[in-house]
């Protein structure tokens, strides 16, 4: 891999990691219909996606700082209490029921299902599937609007009808980290998942974005520190790399604040389309092999 | 839920859980994992977790006295 792909890769990662589109997905299409030749086999490319992924959890962590500290806080406050009496004590345990099932999941099958689905075809294919999916969830969130009689009023109206993360249920927030393991077929994004989960569960759109980003990071951090000791086998360019993963960084950063606002009114319908009319063209171009 | 039986099963199940753990830590359980031999961290950290939460289970569910 040359230095400008690794940058370009860094860039991609961090830039796709939050927006609903499937950064795995991207990160799969993208240097094939470039008839870019690295190998993903190949021994210094886990190390890089390592970086690239601590990166992104790192401008998470930067982005929900204080609220990490209040979260962390809560969570020993109310582990060692056995009750739960605040807001961020709550959203610790409901982080901690949402992440058991990712993990459960993620560390006994995601190896297996990614290395089933890598290719450019299934990626573009799940890619559609991911657009439909999103579709989906802003339709059933419209016809909750339309019970709660909430269609003919302004959005941002609509959107306060709506719960914040704090004060969704255990169930649904196992639900919603379970989800995350579908983010294991490439094209699928787990952003994507979890916040129509979210919506689901009856979440204004900006909660269910800050919800679906304070559960990534713990999965993406451990993921990514268990992997650390490979940076120090021979051969990996540890410079270049670094330089990807802040650049993979600087972009989860913006993407982060540009959904978080967007969301205050947005929906997924964007996404959704754009997924839909990128996997269409990506399996064309694939087909044509241009 | 409060239940002091709940609660030391949650206890019991943390125990497996710490157990569970320590095996794939060292490397000596080899089920349900991508290579065959050799310590799996991630599961062991998974189970670790797991312990955890399960603990948390029991001090949430047991009864207190008044």
């Amino acid at each position: 891999m040359t230095l400008a792909q690794a940058l370009f890769m860094g860039l991609l990662q961090g830039a796709t990691e939050l927006f609903p589109v499937s950064s795995l997905g991207h990160s799969v299409i993208i240097p094939s219909l470039l008839h870019w030749k690295f190998k993903q086999s190949d021994p210094t490319f886990v190390p890089f996606l390592v970086l690239l992924h601590l990166g992104t959890a790192g401008a998470l962590l930067v982005l929900y700082r204080v609220q990490w500290i209040a979260i962390t806080r809560g969570f020993f406050t109310a582990a060692v209490r056995g009750r739960i009496t605040t807001g961020p004590e709550r959203l610790a345990m409901l982080l901690l029921t949402g992440t058991i099932p990712a993990g459960i999941l993620g560390v006994f099958f995601e190896t297996r299902i990614k290395s089933l689905f890598a290719s450019p075809y299934v990626a573009a294919g799940f890619l559609v599937v991911n657009g439909v999916l999103l579709l989906g969830f802003e339709q059933l969130r419209r016809r909750a609007e339309r019970r709660a009689a909430l269609e003919s009023k302004p959005r941002a109206e609509q959107e306060q009808s709506f719960s914040e993360a704090e004060r969704i249920s255990f169930v649904a927030a196992a639900l919603i980290g379970a989800c995350q393991a579908l983010a294991f077929f490439p094209g699928i994004s787990r952003s994507g998942v979890t916040i129509g989960g979210g919506l689901l569960a009856g979440l204004r759109h900006q909660e269910a974005a800050r919800f679906s980003f304070l559960l990534a990071t713990p999965v993406i951090l451990a993921a990514g520190l268990v992997e650390v000791p490979q940076l120090f086998a021979s051969g990996v360019p540890v410079v270049e790399y670094l330089v990807a993963a802040a650049l993979s960084g600087g972009a989860a950063y913006a993407s982060a604040r540009f959904l978080l606002r967007y969301f205050r009114s947005g929906r997924l319908d964007p996404y959704g389309w754009y997924c839909a009319a990128a996997g269409l063209l990506s399996l064309g171009l694939l087909a044509l092999n241009l | 839920m409060k239940s002091n039986t709940l609660a030391i099963g949650f206890g019991i199940l943390a125990l497996v859980f710490i157990v569970v753990a320590a095996l794939y830590g060292l490397g000596v359980l080899q089920i349900l994992t991508s290579t065959t031999s050799g310590p799996h961290v991630k599961h062991a950290i998974l189970f670790a977790v797991l312990a955890i939460a399960s603990l948390i289970a029991a001090n949430f569910t047991r009864e207190r006295a008044v």
